[in-house]
């Protein structure tokens, strides 16, 4: 069993050919594995280390996105079982990037690799109010509030949502996390985000720390 | 009285890239339409509105190729260059274009297909309120497989008459160009990365590298050919009247380069050392990459695949010409990378920063002063100005 989750693990972490991903699952599926232990040992673990790897700059977007594209692929032969043993998610994290700003490239490589992290994710998203913020922080009760900007022109924005959770009360209750190109750790300092992240790997990191 | 040879803006400029002494470092910048709205709003006089080359025109062909805010010239007026000042007149575009086209509207935004083919929506125009102006949201792309590239690609014929002005007429162009000496003259080319991106966007191009490699290929393959055999004429004309090549490729973010070098190296290097060839051939050396982010993983590449300048080297994203220096010495020339989120602070924030960096690229030269990106909205014309009347007297070469 071992040998083969560790199979899965490395063809994701070395992103080799798509169809021996494939080969190893429905193998693991065949074997009746837990669904649990595919996700967690095989790839979990090897989208973890696609992660790292980015972050020691081995590897880089292009790589980034074709480990998190692999993983999509997986999830969907493991979709029977997922649906069959309802396994529960991770956390919950709701994701938007903020009023007056539409940029969405950065917020959609983070939500892919959330997502094959076992986060369920709840993209509001561009251009999103802080009152659609607020309201489905409310409705969710999300683990971590996701705020994207790009522009430096659209970051006051990031604080205007920090206040509105504070008006309604559940400032205490969600962790915000703030990214996008425009946004520094000194401006998530400033606003009383809990975390900047630098880049989609780094995002899921704060969101599993909050989430153990 | 003619000027001494070497202190014309031209001339300054081809020095300054070419690691020559100068009078002065030179200094372009390249303004947001956004931001000089604002700038009027502010105050800018109308009387100082100049109306010069800008339309500069052969026969009634309008030579620059880049959407003005017409009668207005930011550059002359604030007496800064513009890379783009003296265009090469060539089409590399998509032939016929798509047509733009508005296909829906709400109180807020506006859907397009645009010139590329590409669908997207932005804000409509309400100034003082949001940002409208910079990228739009791109919502399709007009290559997505074999299928839609293979339709996209007969749009991309280098030899279709329509890619050269209707009056093009070497002589005329030789003289104009001669006699144009307010910048430099410069041929603008689309890079591998940024070509497929623009086609694909950057997720789906990025992932056809891995899902799709026979696609990238034929599509690099085909941008190569493209690239040489529409610019021919142009480039065996000019030659190294031709001052500068600014290649543009927007191939990084804050984290590093959006494709790995091994996928640089596999995929686009050998393409891009065709086209450098093809270029240095014809006496052309200066090739300035236009890329934000953090390039540094992958520049050996860029220049082993023969580019010899780069620009904007943003701060944001962990660029120092102070290092690159270090590091490439005269391989490369260097552009920009003056803070704008220093800059726009004004006072000693703003002599700080250019004042860390300047004295450094003053000795070593190959340095053409400028912000780390167009000038955006933050700036207020007052800052502008301060930081305008502070630059011009550092840049000073005694």
């Amino acid at each position: 069993m071992e040998d083969l989750l560790d199979k899965i693990a490395y063809a994701l972490a070395n992103l080799e050919d798509s169809s021996s991903l494939k080969k190893f699952i429905n193998q693991a599926v065949k074997k009746k594995l837990p669904t649990l232990e595919i996700l967690e040992k095989g790839l979990r673990k090897g989208l973890s280390e696609v992660g790292r790897r980015y972050e020691a700059g081995e590897y880089f977007l292009s790589e980034l996105l074709f480990g998190a594209s692999m993983m999509e692929e997986a999830m969907k032969i493991l979709a029977p079982q997922l649906r069959a043993e309802k396994l529960e998610k991770k956390g919950q994290i709701v994701l938007g990037t903020v009023r007056g700003d539409i940029h969405d490239i950065g917020k959609n490589i983070f939500k892919m690799f959330a997502e094959g992290a076992g986060f369920e994710v709840y993209d509001l998203g561009v251009d999103v109010d802080p009152e659609n913020f607020v309201r489905t922080a409310i409705e969710k009760n999300p683990d971590a509030l996701g705020l994207s900007a790009l522009l430096t022109t659209t970051t006051p924005e990031m604080r205007i949502v920090i206040e509105e959770l504070e008006k309604a009360g559940i400032r205490d209750r969600v962790k915000v996390l703030l990214g996008g190109n425009a946004v520094t750790n000194q401006f998530g300092e400033e606003i009383g985000a809990d975390a900047v992240a630098l880049d989609a790997v780094q995002g899921v990191d704060f969101c599993k720390e909050w989430t153990k | 009285m003619k000027e001494p040879e070497g202190t014309t803006p031209r001339e300054r400029m081809k020095n300054a890239m070419n690691f020559r002494k100068v009078d002065a470092v030179p200094w372009c910048e390249s303004f947001y339409e956004e931001t000089l709205i604002k700038f009027f709003s502010e105050g800018l006089p109308a009387h100082k509105i100049i109306d010069v080359e800008w339309a500069m025109s052969l026969d009634g062909h309008l030579l620059a190729n880049w959407p003005k805010f017409m009668g207005f010239d930011p550059n002359s007026y604030f007496e800064c260059l513009n890379y783009m000042g003296c265009p090469v007149p060539v089409d590399i575009g998509p032939i016929p274009r798509f047509k733009q086209l508005k296909i829906r509207e709400d109180a807020k935004y506006e859907e397009y297909i645009m010139e590329t083919g590409a669908r997207s929506r932005r804000f409509k125009k309400e100034l003082g309120k949001i940002t409208w102006y910079t990228m739009p949201q791109f919502l399709e792309f007009p290559v997505r497989d074999k299928k839609s590239w293979e339709r996209y690609k007969k749009r991309l014929n280098p030899k279709d008459p329509r890619r050269y002005p209707k009056d093009w007429e070497k002589e005329g162009y030789l003289r104009l160009f001669d006699e144009y000496q307010n910048g430099p003259t410069t041929l603008t080319i689309t890079g591998f990365y940024g070509f497929g991106a623009e086609l694909m966007g950057i997720p789906n191009f990025n992932l056809a590298f891995y899902r799709d490699p026979e696609l990238i290929e034929d599509m690099v393959s085909h941008w190569e050919y493209f690239t040489i055999e529409s610019l021919r004429e142009a480039v065996e004309t000019f030659k190294d009247r031709i001052d500068l090549v600014f290649w543009w490729e927007d191939m990084a973010e804050k984290h590093g380069p959006n494709i790995s070098p091994k996928l640089y190296k596999e995929f686009l290097l050998p393409h891009c050392k065709r086209v450098t060839k093809f270029l240095s051939k014809n006496k052309i050396h200066r090739i300035m990459m236009d890329s934000d982010g953090n390039t540094q993983p992958i520049l050996d590449l860029v220049i082993e695949a023969g580019i010899t300048g780069h620009w904007p080297l943003e701060v944001n994203s962990g660029m120092d010409v102070r290092t690159l220096r270090k590091r490439y010495g005269k391989k490369l020339f260097l552009a920009g990378n003056l803070d704008k989120r220093e800059i726009v602070k004004g006072g000693e924030a703003m002599r700080k920063e250019i004042d860390s960096k300047l004295p450094l690229m003053k000795e070593t030269g190959g340095y053409i002063a400028g912000l780390d990106h167009l000038v955006h909205v933050e700036f207020t014309l007052e800052r502008f100005k301060e930081y305008a009347d502070c630059l011009k007297e550092k840049l000073v070469i005694q």
